[in-house]
């Protein structure tokens, strides 16, 4: 949701698909190169190195702090919420209905804990 | 000197994250609520050997598992820390009031926040090429076993904050143990977002745009098949 909202902020009208793996990270800057790095972080692939170079010449070394934070930092909220069986807060429950069903989030295993809660 | 220094780092980490850090390895070795500083740290030496198992792979039922401490922490307790860490997207509503059930509340509540604090911090290590920190050592001491007030039943696995509470899900997640709570979302407000940035869709101040950062946030959160 907040993707979806805060690339309409800008204008930038992100493709959300890219989020599950099926878009080339269109309508965000620099788009490709960090789907590709969240991909290689989150996986601690070979190819890390090489994107990190990617993400380092496209914003600087600041840039690339802050990338591999969000996915560090988004690494310990996802056990949080699955682990907890947090249910998907009521505003954004409502709000991304139609977008969890087109992209396929509605049949990950954390889903029914949303559901039981009143979904 | 605190072990997360900059100069330990080839890149420079902003100090709030580096604090954040230090917090965390200081508070991972003392006594929590439900658990020692020795077992807080088995669990983190657990969730640092966890890897995800082939779905083909037998795995018994948790109420199959002894809950004797063998050597520090029991075979259960081992179990969902592997879970949690490894396959936290495996992890349904019924495997999850399981786990409560045969741990309780409190020590799986700061099972989770045990792993929750570590794998940023040895993520983001790994990331920039820092090699892991050395586990802290335990420190003697025993569980408090306290019980916040104003927790009750809100939908999650585990009685979280109710009386007042205004915000996300997400920040009282860990509010059964307010200690760990505190320090993890300390990191997320240095890693991810203060109160402030998280409420404001166009970020100016930083290296990266708010739609970088989140398109980033998204894709981790659907490889790790996490709904929330």
């Amino acid at each position: 949701m907040l993707l979806r909202a805060s690339s309409d902020a800008t204008d930038g009208h992100a493709d959300l698909t890219s989020a599950v793996g099926e878009g080339r990270g269109d309508g965000v800057d620099h788009g490709r190169v960090l789907l590709q790095y969240a991909e290689a972080a989150n996986q601690v692939s070979p190819e890390i190195a090489s994107l990190s170079d990617e993400v380092l010449d496209a914003f600087g070394l600041i840039g690339l702090v802050e990338a591999a934070a969000t996915v560090s930092v988004f690494n310990g909220l996802v056990r949080s919420a699955d682990a907890i069986g947090i249910p998907l807060d009521g505003v954004v429950l409502n709000a991304t209905a139609e977008q969890r069903s087109i992209l396929g989030i509605d049949e990950y295993a954390g889903a029914a804990q949303s559901r039981a809660d009143g979904a | 000197m605190p072990p997360f220094d900059n100069s330990t780092f080839a890149y420079p980490v902003p100090e709030p994250i580096l604090t954040a850090f230090d917090d965390v390895w200081t508070g991972l070795g003392q006594p929590g609520d439900w658990w020692s500083g020795a077992e807080r740290i088995a669990i983190a030496g657990v969730a640092r050997r966890a890897e995800s198992r082939s779905h083909g792979e037998q795995i018994p039922t948790l109420a199959e598992l002894d809950s004797t401490p063998n050597p520090v922490i029991s075979p259960l307790a081992t179990e969902i820390a592997h879970r949690v860490t490894a396959e936290p997207g495996r992890i349904t509503p019924e495997w999850g009031h399981e786990a409560v059930r045969l741990l309780g509340p409190g020590r799986y509540a700061e099972l989770v926040a045990v792993i929750v604090l570590l794998v940023p911090v040895d993520r983001m290590c790994t990331l920039l090429g820092r090699p892991l920190e050395e586990l802290p050592t335990p420190e003697d001491g025993v569980p408090s076993e306290r019980i916040p007030s104003g927790l009750g039943d809100g939908g999650a696995f585990v009685p979280w904050a109710v009386d007042g509470w205004v915000g996300p899900n997400v920040a009282r997640a860990l509010s059964y143990v307010p200690g760990d709570n505190r320090r993890r979302m300390e990191l997320v407000s240095a890693m991810y977002a203060d109160s402030d940035e998280f409420v404001s869709l166009m970020w100016d101040h930083r290296s990266l745009s708010r739609p970088q950062v989140e398109l980033l946030a998204a894709r981790t959160s659907s490889l790790n098949e996490c709904f929330y």
